[in-house]
C-alpha cells in the first residue's frame, strides 16, 4: 500500500495452506494483517506481490468480475458488524446469495437456514428490530444457506458480549460441521480460535508461529 | 467562544465529505443562476424602457397644446438636464400640381436626445442625422411618393420653398405608434418664421429631456403643477402602457423563468442538505452520548451552516454578476450596450433568497438532529425516521415560493408554479408508493436482476420517494422551460402572424367599397376587412337619461362625454366570445345589442336592461342579449358595442377597414390615398414592430435562462442521485463480497434507475403540460395554447434514460473497486 508516509507493506512473506475441510484460526494483535490476509484468502482483494490461489484458482489471474463468480460459488462470509443490508427482512437477507445464483426455491431455503439458528418467528424482521447476537445469527445463516466449500469469518463474534458470542461460536462451528466446510476464521478470541484445528499468528504482517 | 471554535474545527473536518460540498455547490448555483437570471430580467425590463425612451427621443418630456412656459426649459437646464423643442402639427405640402397632407414635427437642433434620427441621402445611403438644417426638410417614403418628389428637390410648406436635404427613415416621435400621414422634418425655426406655430395653429409643443434620473425626478415634481391646461408629461414607462398587454406576458415569462431557476436551486440544496443531515446522525449521537447539550449542539449545526452559506452566498454572487456580464458580452442587440454599472440589487435579492431557501430547507432536518436520542450511539433507528423529514419540506417549499412571489411581485405566476408543482410532487410520490407496493408484490416471481433493483427500491423507502419527488420537480421545471416556454412564445408570436392587418382605412363611404377593395388587391394587400361604423352618443340607459354623477367609474363621464363608436355583424367577430347570453338570433324581433363586459361594469349594466343610442338625427333602443369578452391587443378592429344588422344598419355610418401588405410596398398606397382624398389611411407598423421586439428579446431572455437553468437541473439531479450513493455504494459492495455478477448488479441498477426515471419523467411531462395550460389561460391570456405533447414525453423518456446512464455510471466504479476497501469504509 502507497500511503502520505510512502510505502507500507501490511503482509510480507506470508505462506500459508489450508486444506479441504479444514478448520483455521488466524489471530494477532490489531493492525497486525489479519483482515487483509482474510480478503486476499477470499478473493475480496488482489495482494501487490505474490499468489493466492482458493480450490486452485489463481486469485490475481482473474479480474473482480472472475472472482465474484468465484465467492459466489465457494464462499460464505461472515463479519465483525454483521453486514446485514438495513431494509431487508432477516428472511430477505438470507435470500440474498442464493438468489444472486439464481435458485428457485431462495424463500423456503432461507426458512431453513433461519430455523437452523432459531430465528424461524423474526424471519419477518429489520436489522434494527434484532439484537446484536440475533443479527449475526442472521447472518450466519446467510454465509451457510448456499452450502459454501469455505467460510471466511472476521471477528464473528467481536461485537457480541461473552455469552451470546460463545452461543454464536457454537453455532459457528456446529454449522461447520454438519455442512463439512473450510473454516477460516480471524479472532482475537483466544477460546474461540483453540476451537480450530490449527491458529497461525501475524505479527507485523508476518507469519510468527503455527500450532 | 467555545462553540464557535468547534463549529470551526468540525467544517474544517467535514469539508473533506461530499455532502457538505454538495450543499455549498448547490447555494453557489442557487445563488448563481438566480442572481444571473434576475440581473438578466432586470436588464431586458431596462432595455425594453430604454427603447421605450428611444422611441419618444428623451428620457422625459412635456407636451402642450399651448406653447410651454420659458421657465420650464430653464429650470430643466438649471438641473442640468439636456433640453430640446419640438412641435407636431399637420400641414398640407405642395409641389407642382400635387398636394398633400403631412405630419410635421419640427425640431431643433438638439434633436433627437435619445435614440437616432435615419436619414437617407440622394444616393440611397443611411447616415444618422441631428436636427435639420433651416431652409431645409426631410420627407418620408410616403410623402415622396405622394408628391412624386425626390431628394435634392424643393417642396414648398407653410408659404415657404424648402429643400429636401433627405429621407426620413426613421425617427423617435414622441412616442406616436401610429402613422396617420406620410411625414416630414422640419427645423423650429423654419417652422416659427412661417407662422406655423403661432395661435390657433393645430401645433403640439414638446420640450423633450435627457439626463440623470434624480435630476429627471426634480424637473418632474417641478414641471407638473405647471403644465399649462390640456398639457402631459410624457414618460418612457407610459408609452408602454400602449404595449401593456405585450409587457405583462414578457414580464410573466421572466418571472417564472426566474423562480424555476430559483426552485430548481432550492431543491438541490434540499437534497444536500437532508443527505448531510443523514452524515451527521451519528456524530451528533456521539456528541449527545459524551453530554453535549441540545442547544449547543444546535448551536454548532447553525454556525456551521452559516459559516459554508456566506461565502457560498458571496461567491454566488460574484457568478451571477460575471454570467451576466459574459451574457451581456455575448447577446448584441438583447440588451443595450450603455455603459451602466450591472445592478446590484437584483444580486443581493438573489443571495438573499438563497439564504432563505437553504435556511428553510436545510434547518428542518439538521434541527431534527438535535432530537437524536444519545441511544442512537448504540443502535441506528434514525433510518426508520428519514421519512418523517420529508413532509418538512413542504413548509420551507412553500416559504420558498413565497418569498420569491413576494421578490418577483407575481403571486398569480408563483401560485401557479406552486399549485403545479404541489400537483406534481403528489403525483410522483404517489406513482413511486404505487410502485414500491407493486414491487413487494411483483418481487417473488421477477427475474433475479428485476427484482434485486426493485427490493433496492423499496429498501429505501423513504429515500425513493423523495428521489422520485425530487427528480420529479426538477424535470418539471427544466421541461417548463425548455418545451412548454418556447411552445407559449411561439403561440404568442402566432398571434401575430406574418400577415396580421398593419394598415387601417377610416371614413370609407359606401359607395367606395367596391372600388377600394378592387385598388388594394391590385397593390397586393389581403387580409381585407371593413365593418360597418356609426357615430353617436349613448342617449338613455333603461329608458332614462344616464348622468355622469350616478356612476361610481370615473371612465363613465368620458365615454358620456365622447362620440361612441358602433358597429354590427352577423357572426362573433374574432378575439371576441360571448361570455354572457346569447349572441344575435338571425331575425330579432326587437333591436339587440351586445357589450363588452368590462363596459357594462362601467355602466353597471345587466343583460335584458336597454339602451338608446342617438346617431345623427336619428335614435335606436337596444336590448342587452350578450356580454363579450373582447380581446383588445390581437389587432383586429373591436368594437365596445356591437348591434344586430338586421335594425342597424339603418343607421347613417361610414366603414372602417383593415388589411394588411408588405412593409415595403407602402408607397402603392399613394396612388390609394390619391384617388380617395376623403380617407384616412393610419399605419401601424411600427405598434407591430414594438411587440415583435419584445417577444423577440423575451425569447432571447428565456434563452439564456435556460441555460443557466439547465445547470440548476443537472445539480438536481446529481444531488438526487448521489443522495442514496454511500447506501448503494456499501449495498453493491456487500452484493459484490456474496458473489452478485457485474451482470446482475448493472442490470439490478438500471431496473432501479430507470423506474425511478420513468415515474419522475412522465408525472414531469403531466405537470408541465398543465403549469403550460394553466398559465396560458390565466397569466399570458392565450387562447387555444396546446401543450406539445409529443416533445414533452419524447424528453420525459430522454430524462428517463438519462437517469438511468447516470445511475448506472455511478456503479461503474463499484464494479471495479476490491469489496473490501468499501466494507471497511463502512
Amino acid at each position: 500500500m502507497i500511503g502520505p508516509g510512502g510505502r507500507l507493506d501490511i503482509l510480507e512473506g506470508v505462506d500459508l495452506d489450508v486444506g479441504d475441510g479444514e478448520s483455521i484460526a488466524i489471530v494477532g494483535a490489531s493492525g497486525s494483517g489479519k483482515t487483509t490476509l482474510l480478503g486476499l484468502l477470499a478473493g475480496l482483494d488482489v495482494p501487490s506481490a505474490g499468489s493466492v490461489e482458493l480450490d486452485g484458482h489463481a486469485l490475481e489471474a482473474l479480474d473482480e468480475e472472475g472472482r465474484a463468480d468465484l465467492r459466489r460459488r465457494l464462499v460464505g462470509f461472515v463479519f465483525q458488524s454483521f453486514h446485514l443490508l438495513p431494509a431487508l427482512t432477516a428472511e430477505e437477507n438470507v435470500m440474498l446469495p442464493l438468489e444472486l445464483d439464481g435458485a428457485d426455491d431462495a424463500r423456503e431455503r432461507a426458512r431453513a437456514a433461519l430455523a437452523s439458528v432459531g430465528l424461524d418467528a423474526r424471519r419477518g424482521h429489520y436489522p434494527y428490530q434484532l439484537s446484536g447476537g440475533e443479527q449475526q445469527r442472521v447472518a450466519l445463516a446467510r454465509a451457510f444457506v448456499h452450502r459454501p466449500r469455505v467460510l471466511f469469518a472476521d471477528e464473528p463474534t467481536g461485537n457480541l458480549d461473552q455469552r451470546t458470542g460463545r452461543a454464536v461460536g457454537d453455532l459457528l462451528f456446529e454449522l461447520n460441521h454438519a455442512h463439512g466446510t473450510t473454516l477460516v476464521l480471524v479472532t482475537h478470541d483466544l477460546k474461540l480460535a483453540e476451537r480450530c484445528g490449527r491458529v497461525i499468528e501475524l505479527e507485523g504482517g508476518r507469519l510468527k508461529a503455527a500450532a | 467562544m467555545n462553540t464557535l471554535r468547534l463549529a470551526l474545527r468540525t467544517l474544517r473536518r467535514e469539508w473533506r465529505l461530499p455532502e457538505l460540498r454538495t450543499l455549498a455547490l448547490a447555494l453557489v448555483l442557487a445563488v448563481a443562476a438566480l442572481g444571473a437570471v434576475a440581473t438578466l430580467a432586470a436588464r431586458v425590463e431596462r432595455a425594453l424602457l430604454d427603447s421605450a425612451a428611444e422611441l419618444i427621443g428623451g428620457d422625459l418630456g412635456v407636451s402642450a397644446r399651448a406653447p410651454l412656459p420659458a421657465e420650464l426649459a430653464a429650470q430643466a437646464r438649471t438641473l442640468g438636464l439636456e433640453v430640446g423643442a419640438a412641435a407636431s402639427f399637420p400641414s398640407v405640402a405642395f409641389a407642382g400640381d400635387r398636394s398633400q397632407l403631412l405630419d410635421v414635427q419640427a425640431v431643433d437642433d438638439a434633436y433627437p436626445l435619445r435614440g437616432t434620427l435615419q436619414l437617407g441621402g440622394a444616393d440611397g445611403r443611411g447616415y444618422a442625422g441631428h436636427g435639420i438644417a433651416a431652409g431645409s426638410v426631410a420627407l418620408d417614403h410616403r410623402a415622396l411618393v405622394a408628391l412624386g418628389l425626390r431628394v435634392g428637390e424643393r417642396v414648398q410648406l407653410g408659404g415657404r420653398d424648402l429643400a429636401i436635404a433627405a429621407e426620413l427613415v426613421r425617427q423617435p416621435d414622441g412616442g406616436e405608434l401610429f402613422a396617420l400621414a406620410p411625414r416630414v422634418l422640419m427645423n423650429l425655426g423654419d417652422a416659427e418664421a412661417a407662422g406655423l406655430l403661432g395661435v390657433g395653429s393645430r401645433a403640439r409643443h414638446r420640450l423633450m429631456l435627457a439626463g440623470a434620473p434624480a435630476a429627471l425626478a426634480a424637473f418632474q415634481r417641478y414641471a407638473e403643477p405647471r403644465l399649462p391646461a390640456g398639457g402631459e408629461i410624457l414618460t418612457p414607462a407610459k408609452t408602454q402602457e400602449r404595449l401593456s398587454a405585450a409587457f405583462d406576458r414578457g414580464e410573466a415569462f421572466l418571472r417564472l423563468a426566474a423562480l424555476l431557476a430559483a426552485l430548481l436551486a432550492g431543491v438541490a440544496i434540499a437534497l444536500a442538505a437532508q443527505r448531510y443531515a443523514r452524515r451527521k446522525t451519528d456524530e451528533v449521537a456521539l456528541l449527545r452520548a459524551l453530554g453535549a447539550p441540545r442547544r449547543q449542539v444546535l448551536a454548532t449545526l447553525a454556525l456551521i451552516l452559516t459559516l459554508i452559506a456566506l461565502p457560498a452566498a458571496a461567491l454566488g454572487g460574484a457568478l451571477a454578476l460575471g454570467l451576466a456580464e459574459g451574457v451581456f458580452a455575448l447577446a448584441h442587440g438583447l440588451f443595450p450596450q450603455t455603459q451602466a454599472a450591472l445592478p446590484l440589487a437584483p444580486v443581493l435579492a438573489a443571495a438573499g433568497a438563497g439564504l432563505a431557501v437553504l435556511a428553510g430547507f436545510a434547518f428542518p432536518p439538521l434541527a431534527r438532529l438535535a432530537e437524536v436520542p444519545p441511544v442512537a450511539v448504540f443502535r441506528r433507528t434514525q433510518d426508520r425516521r428519514v421519512r418523517r423529514f420529508d413532509v418538512l419540506y413542504l413548509v420551507p417549499l412553500l416559504v420558498a415560493v413565497l418569498l420569491i412571489a413576494a421578490e418577483s411581485g407575481s403571486l398569480r405566476v408563483a401560485g401557479i408554479l406552486a399549485g403545479s408543482l404541489g400537483g406534481v410532487a403528489l403525483a410522483a410520490g404517489t406513482l413511486a408508493a404505487l410502485l414500491l407496493a407493486l414491487a413487494r408484490r411483483l418481487a417473488p416471481g421477477a427475474h433475479p436482476a428485476l427484482r434485486l433493483g426493485l427490493s433496492s427500491l423499496a429498501r429505501r423507502r423513504g429515500l425513493t420517494l423523495v428521489q422520485a419527488t425530487a427528480i420529479a420537480l426538477g424535470l418539471t421545471a427544466l421541461l417548463l422551460l425548455a418545451v412548454v416556454a418556447p411552445a407559449l412564445l411561439d403561440g404568442w408570436r402566432r398571434e401575430l402572424p406574418a400577415d396580421t392587418p398593419n394598415w387601417f382605412v377610416l371614413n370609407l363611404q359606401d359607395d367606395q367599397r367596391e372600388a377600394l377593395g378592387a385598388e388594394l388587391a391590385h397593390v397586393g394587400a389581403d387580409q381585407l376587412n371593413m365593418l360597418p361604423l356609426a357615430v353617436g352618443k349613448l342617449a338613455a340607459i333603461n329608458g332614462r337619461a344616464p348622468r355622469a354623477e350616478d356612476f361610481a367609474d370615473p371612465r363613465a363621464k368620458e365615454w358620456l362625454d365622447n362620440q361612441l363608436r358602433l358597429s354590427w355583424s352577423a357572426a362573433l367577430p374574432q378575439a371576441n366570445h360571448v361570455a354572457a347570453g346569447r349572441w344575435f338570433a338571425p331575425q330579432p324581433t326587437e333591436a339587440e345589442v351586445s357589450v363588452d363586459r368590462g363596459w357594462a361594469q362601467t355602466f353597471g349594466l345587466k343583460l335584458g336592461d336597454t339602451l338608446t343610442f342617438a346617431v345623427g338625427d336619428r335614435a335606436l333602443t337596444a336590448r342587452i342579449t350578450s356580454l363579450r369578452g373582447v380581446d383588445w391587443s390581437s389587432f383586429r378592429v373591436n368594437f365596445f358595442l356591437l348591434l344586430d344588422p338586421a335594425h342597424a344598419a339603418e343607421l347613417p355610418h361610414t366603414w372602417i377597414a383593415s388589411f394588411h401588405l408588405d412593409k415595403g410596398r407602402g408607397d402603392a398606397l399613394a396612388a390609394v390615398a390619391r384617388a380617395h382624398p376623403n380617407l384616412t389611411l393610419i399605419d401601424v407598423n411600427a405598434l407591430l414592430d414594438r411587440i415583435r421586439d419584445i417577444i423577440g428579446r423575451v425569447t432571447g431572455a428565456v434563452r439564456w435562462v435556460l441555460g443557466f437553468s439547465l445547470l440548476a437541473g443537472a445539480l438536481v439531479l446529481a444531488a438526487a442521485l448521489s443522495a442514496s450513493a454511500r447506501e448503494r455504494r456499501h449495498e453493491a459492495a456487500l452484493l459484490r463480497t456474496l458473489g452478485a455478477r457485474g451482470r446482475q448488479l448493472t442490470a439490478a441498477v438500471a431496473a432501479e434507475f430507470a423506474a425511478l426515471g420513468l415515474i419522475a419523467g412522465l408525472t414531469a411531462a403531466g405537470g408541465a403540460a398543465g403549469a403550460g395550460l394553466w398559465f396560458a389561460a390565466r397569466v399570458l391570456k392565450l387562447d387555444g395554447f396546446v401543450p406539445p405533447l409529443a416533445p414533452l414525453i419524447g424528453a420525459a423518456l430522454a430524462a428517463a434514460v438519462a437517469v438511468t446512464l447516470l445511475g448506472l455510471a455511478g456503479t461503474r466504479r463499484v464494479l471495479r473497486t476490491p469489496p473490501l476497501a468499501v466494507l471497511r469504509r463502512g
